[in-house]
């Protein structure tokens, strides 16, 4: 009788345990999680009753999509807290897949952001941390032969044909950058087309220029014949850039923020050797970047819509947005933490890093997104690993744009 | 009032013994039923909703109810160059990697089947291929392939020849994954042939030894014939999953370069899950069925013509 009514015990109690609500977030496996577990174990020390369970998917943005595309076509209500790309929260709110949160006010967020993440006057998704493309150089060789950080994409092939003459190395890459076909290399593509003073979609209209777009795909295409970056480059995704620049393989690398950290992590070749700069422009040009970041969307198939909100708000706030700066050295959303004295102490080149996340352009903004992603990059991989021509892959982009930005 | 009661009762009672004691047309009704529903619900409703949506502007992403377009999508497809690229890649790779796994596949049940002592090892190393996930299998090559850290060039060095960057070429991507899914089909046709060789009685070989036939002769003449219905069998399947084939390619190349990799199956994943089309995505997928179809029927005209002549 006692084992029973000990039993019985038992099973209340667990029943008031379950009674706690678990809160499911989604977060690429690229996006840090460790750091972010720390922000979690946080929040659920500070609200006791409710839990926070990781969970992992898709190594690169477009594999994320993906898998998100599926659960919330089939309105599935497992994930409750998004993590999403910059370049998803306007087609995720068009397709009624996130919920719109009321309480937010974006005017203290870098003003990107707050339009990235405002469809229609709602806000649909807060932002978790900002990001661009940067140019990352090894200090050492540039100083070692009395060079700058170049500003041009020239002065970058002149740098590194110095370097490599003059350090005899064949395993020194001059430029390392996306060539595989992932989203990364969008920005591979649109940073020297930007450049050049061209948009592509302008006032919801395509506004392509062909020979902007030739004369990008063939700068790229250059440094892979040229020597400047390897003979394989459309094999290389974002963070093959970052591991062969950590092992001192690379002089200049473009790659977004986070490769700041891991730089500077214990199984680096180069820690006390990193440069940062603004990405360099085409001759004539002006120096342009891809506006990057991440968000967090609340589903709007949550059961839990009040507290995953809830939960948004504080991984959205300047307190967490400061952690994540000097832990994970993920730029931060809010201006006025790129002063923060905690910030650049950790992070020093971030105090030169909001004037160019202030300048970083978007790419397009459209419902059909991934379409355009898809003939862009799928191109410039082709055109990389030398099956179209600069000349052809420009216009298969057009071609295909037109159809589906009609 | 009482006559009709009765004549209630009566056909009642003859519904009723009709049932119990069905004549032959009910009775085959009856029996087909099960099936027939089943059919319908696993396979004519799912084929007729994807051919129904395929007439359908329906696209996700653009907000708009789905609208009837007729044969739109279908238009759609005779301009898209990438539909074309990946049908003929998909044939292509069904061309090459069905006759390439049934001749290795068949070599290694031969070599299974040889009077080992120990048999269990070489019959284990022909499982363990088989049981590998494809897209784990993709994933494996993948770096096999990899023109920096890949095995496949370290080896080619050894030998003295320059190793090669896999995916940069479209025609080298493609050999890769051809030889990628042959690796991985062949020990499936292989242990679809064990099974029919050793279903051939060893007194035939026996019976041929003492009429004095070489074992080249004994293979054409005894073990090809009675092999040809298990043949047929294999390759039916290998045919028709190699007309979906999806994983290998997807973890290999995903496609690339360009798209000079991307097959039917890859194309309707793209469109659907990924561009969230999902009436152009059904239009490609109603093209792949009939590719099935088609290669369904000739195969099974080949067994009716086998079977007449035997």
């Amino acid at each position: 009788m006692a084992g029973l009514l000990l039993g019985f015990g038992a099973f209340a109690f667990a029943t008031a345990a379950s009674a706690e609500t678990t809160l499911k977030m989604f977060v690429t496996s690229q996006g840090q999680p460790g750091i972010w577990r720390k922000v979690l174990d946080q929040y659920e020390a500070r609200n006791p009753g409710v839990k926070v369970a990781i969970e992992l998917g898709g190594a690169t943005s477009d594999l994320q999509a993906q898998y998100l595309n599926t659960v919330l076509t089939a309105k599935d209500s497992s994930l409750d807290v998004l993590m999403l790309d910059v370049i998803r929260p306007a087609q995720f709110a068009a397709a009624g897949w996130t919920s719109p949160i009321a309480s937010a006010n974006m005017s203290s967020y870098l003003r990107a952001y707050a339009e990235a993440n405002t469809v229609d006057g709602k806000v649909v998704a807060l932002p978790a941390f900002a990001d661009s493309m940067f140019l990352y150089y090894r200090k050492d060789l540039l100083d070692k032969y009395g060079l700058k950080p170049p500003t041009t994409w020239d002065e970058l092939a002149t740098a590194a044909k110095k370097i490599a003459d003059g350090e005899q190395n064949p395993g020194l890459q001059g430029l390392s950058f996306q060539g595989k076909a992932i989203e990364g290399a969008v920005c591979t593509f649109l940073v020297p087309y930007w450049s050049q003073g061209k948009a592509v979609v302008k006032d919801g209209k395509l506004d392509f220029d062909r020979e902007a777009a030739t004369k990008s795909l063939a700068l790229w295409k250059s440094f892979a014949d040229n020597g400047v970056a390897k003979k394989n480059i459309a094999e290389v995704a974002t963070d093959d850039t970052r591991k062969e620049f950590q092992a001192g393989n690379v002089v200049f690398a473009v790659n977004w923020a986070y490769a700041w950290a891991m730089t500077q992590g214990a199984d680096s070749a180069v820690v006390g050797k990193v440069g940062v700069a603004r990405l360099p422009a085409v001759t004539g040009g002006e120096q342009a970047t891809c506006l990057g970041g991440w968000e967090w969307g609340v589903s709007a198939f949550s059961k839990n819509q009040e507290e995953a909100k809830k939960l948004v708000e504080y991984l959205s706030s300047p307190e967490v947005s400061k952690f994540m700066a000097i832990n994970g050295s993920l730029l931060p959303s809010y201006p006025n933490l790129y002063r923060d004295a905690d910030v650049t102490k950790a992070v020093p080149w971030f105090a030169d890093a909001q004037p160019i996340v202030e300048t970083a352009k978007p790419r397009p903004v459209t419902p059909r997104y991934n379409e355009v992603s898809e003939a862009i990059r799928t191109t410039v991989n082709a055109v990389l690993a030398g099956v179209t021509t600069p000349a052809d892959g420009a216009a298969q982009i057009e071609a295909r744009l037109k159809r589906i930005l009609r | 009032m009482v006559k009709n009661a009765a004549a209630r009762v009566d056909t009642r009672r003859a519904t009723l013994s009709r049932w119990l004691d069905p004549d032959e047309t009910t009775l085959a009704i009856l029996l087909l039923a099960p099936t027939a529903i089943l059919l319908s619900v696993m396979i004519v409703y799912p084929v007729g909703r994807l051919i129904y949506t395929s007439f359908l502007d329906l696209s996700l992403t653009s907000g708009l109810p789905s609208r009837f377009s007729g044969l739109a999508n279908y238009q759609q497809m005779l301009d898209d160059p990438v539909f074309w690229q990946a049908t003929w890649n998909t044939i292509l790779i069904t061309l090459i990697t069905v006759p390439g796994s049934l001749l290795v596949g068949l070599g290694l049940a031969l070599l299974a089947n040889l009077p080992f002592q120990m048999k269990w090892p070489m019959r284990l190393s022909l499982l363990i291929p088989w049981a590998l996930p494809l897209s784990f299998a993709g994933l494996i090559f993948a770096w096999f392939f990899h023109s920096e850290y890949g095995v496949v060039n370290d080896m080619l060095n050894r030998i003295g020849l320059p190793g090669v960057i896999w995916f940069n070429s479209p025609r080298l991507a493609f050999t890769a994954i051809c030889l990628t899914i042959i690796w991985k089909a062949s020990s499936f046709m292989a242990m679809i042939i064990l099974a029919g060789l050793q279903t051939i009685p060893r007194s035939l070989y026996e019976a041929a030894d003492v009429d004095g036939a070489g074992r080249v002769r004994q293979f054409f003449e005894i073990t090809l014939p009675l092999l040809k219905p298990t043949i047929v069998v294999a390759l039916i399947f290998r045919t028709i999953t190699s007309l979906q084939t999806f994983d290998i390619p997807y973890m290999m190349t995903g496609g690339g370069p360009g798209t000079s990799t991307a097959t039917l199956a890859m194309y309707i994943h793209q469109n659907t899950v990924s561009f969230l089309d999902l009436g152009y995505g059904s239009a490609l997928a109603v093209v792949m069925f009939g590719l099935s179809m088609c290669v369904t029927a000739l195969y099974l005209r080949m067994i009716r013509g086998s079977e007449t002549v035997s």
